[in-house]
C-alpha cells in the first residue's frame, strides 16, 4: 500500500509556518510521500518560498512538487525551483520521479498546466498572437506531461498538476471563470497516458473529487477545499487495484524522463 | 481610480489581488452605501487583517466589513483508499 499525502495552493508568505509546519513531525506516520500541487507561494518570491523550504527540510518523507501560477508572478519561477529542490524538494515541469516506498514503485509525472477550458467550450490557437500563445502553452505542457507519463514504468502511476483536467472538481466556481482555471487537454493526456490517481489544486472554491472521462480520479487538493493540512489517500488497498508492468528496476529517486521546461 | 461606483469593486479586488501583502484572487467585493463588504476564504488570520488594511487605505471614507473566513488547517482525521 502506498499513501500519499497531497496539498495545494499553501500560498506561503512571510509568517505562513502555522499551514504546515505544526503537522510535518507526525507526517511521515500518515504518509509515505507528500505531493504539493503548486501555489507554494503568494507572489512567487524566493523569500516566500524560502519559508516553506525552511518548513519541508524537516520532513522526513520525500516531497515532490509542481508550481502554479503565483510560484511565477515575480518571474523568478527558477529561483523558486532552486530553493524547493536544495531544501530536498523534486519538482517537476513536463518530468517524472520514481520513488520505491514498501517495496513498490510509484511514478508521479507533474506539470503546471494551464487553462483554455472544457469539451465543447475551450479556446483554440486561432487569431491573435496572444490566443496563439495562450492556447499553444496548455498544449505543450499536455504533450509533456503524456511523455512524462508514458515514460513512467511504475507500479503506480500518479500524475500531479496544478491547474484541473476536468470541470467536476471546479463546481463551486463561477463558470466564466473555468477557461482559466484548466483545460480537457490535460485529462486527454491523463488518459491517453493512463494514471491511477490525478492530483491539482487552483480552484479554491471547487469540490474535491471527480475522474476523467476514461474513469481515473481526479482529486483537487486545494487547501481551501480539503480544509486540512493535507489529505491522504492511499494505493493498492482495493482488489480492483491497477498494478503496470515494471519493465526496469528503478532507483530509490530517479528524475528527468520527460522533457525539461 | 474610477470614480463611477460601478466599478469600485473591481478596483479594491485589483488591488488586493497585486498587493503582496495579500496576494488574493477569488475575495469576494460589494460596495452598498458607504461600506465595503469583503468575503472569501483566506490562509491565514494575518492575511485576513492584511486585507481590512489594503482596502482601508483604497477607501479611506468607507466602513470596511471583512466577512472573509480563515480556512482551517488541522491533520486529517482518515485517509481515502482510492484503489
Amino acid at each position: 500500500m502506498i499513501r500519499i499525502a497531497a496539498v495545494g495552493d499553501l500560498h506561503y508568505g512571510a509568517g505562513s509556518t502555522d499551514i504546515l509546519r505544526p503537522s510535518l513531525d507526525r507526517l511521515p506516520e500518515r504518509a509515505d510521500l507528500l505531493l504539493l500541487a503548486g501555489d507554494l507561494t503568494r507572489c512567487g518570491g524566493t523569500d516566500e518560498i524560502s519559508v516553506l523550504a525552511d518548513d519541508l527540510r524537516r520532513a522526513r518523507l520525500p516531497v515532490v512538487a509542481v508550481l502554479g501560477n503565483h510560484d511565477y508572478q515575480s518571474n523568478m519561477e527558477d529561483d523558486v525551483r532552486r530553493v524547493l529542490e536544495d531544501a530536498g524538494v523534486t519538482v517537476l515541469e513536463g518530468e517524472a520521479v520514481t520513488l520505491e516506498i514498501n517495496g513498490r514503485t510509484v511514478g508521479v509525472a507533474g506539470t503546471k498546466g494551464f487553462g483554455g477550458g472544457f469539451r465543447g467550450a475551450h479556446g483554440t490557437d486561432f487569431g491573435e498572437p496572444e490566443m496563439k500563445a495562450f492556447v499553444g502553452h496548455t498544449k505543450m505542457l499536455a504533450d509533456r506531461l503524456e511523455q512524462a507519463l508514458n515514460s513512467l514504468r511504475a507500479d503506480f502511476r500518479v500524475a500531479l498538476l496544478h491547474y484541473s483536467p476536468i470541470e467536476t472538481t471546479l463546481e463551486g466556481e463561477r463558470l466564466e471563470i473555468y477557461p482559466f482555471l484548466g483545460s480537457y487537454l490535460l485529462a486527454q493526456a491523463i488518459d491517453n497516458a493512463g494514471a491511477d490517481l490525478v492530483f491539482h489544486g487552483h480552484a479554491h472554491h471547487g469540490t474535491e473529487k471527480g475522474r476523467t472521462p476514461a474513469g481515473i480520479p481526479v482529486r483537487n487538493v486545494a487547501q481551501p477545499v480539503i480544509r486540512h493540512a493535507y489529505n491522504v489517500y492511499t494505493l493498492g488497498t482495493a482488489p480492483s487495484a491497477v498494478v503496470h508492468p515494471s519493465k526496469e528496476a528503478p532507483a530509490a529517486l530517479r528524475t528527468g524522463t520527460g522533457s525539461s521546461a | 481610480m474610477s470614480k463611477r461606483p460601478d466599478y469600485v469593486p473591481e478596483h479594491i479586488r485589483e488591488r488586493l489581488i497585486h498587493d503582496p501583502r495579500v496576494a488574493e484572487q477569488d475575495l469576494k467585493v460589494e460596495v452598498q452605501e458607504g461600506r465595503v463588504l469583503l468575503g472569501g476564504n483566506v490562509a491565514t488570520p494575518q492575511i485576513r487583517d492584511r486585507i481590512t488594511e489594503v482596502a482601508r487605505e483604497l477607501l479611506p471614507d468607507y466602513q470596511i466589513v471583512n466577512e472573509t473566513t480563515v480556512v482551517p488547517s488541522g491533520e486529517p482525521d482518515d485517509e481515502e483508499p482510492v484503489s
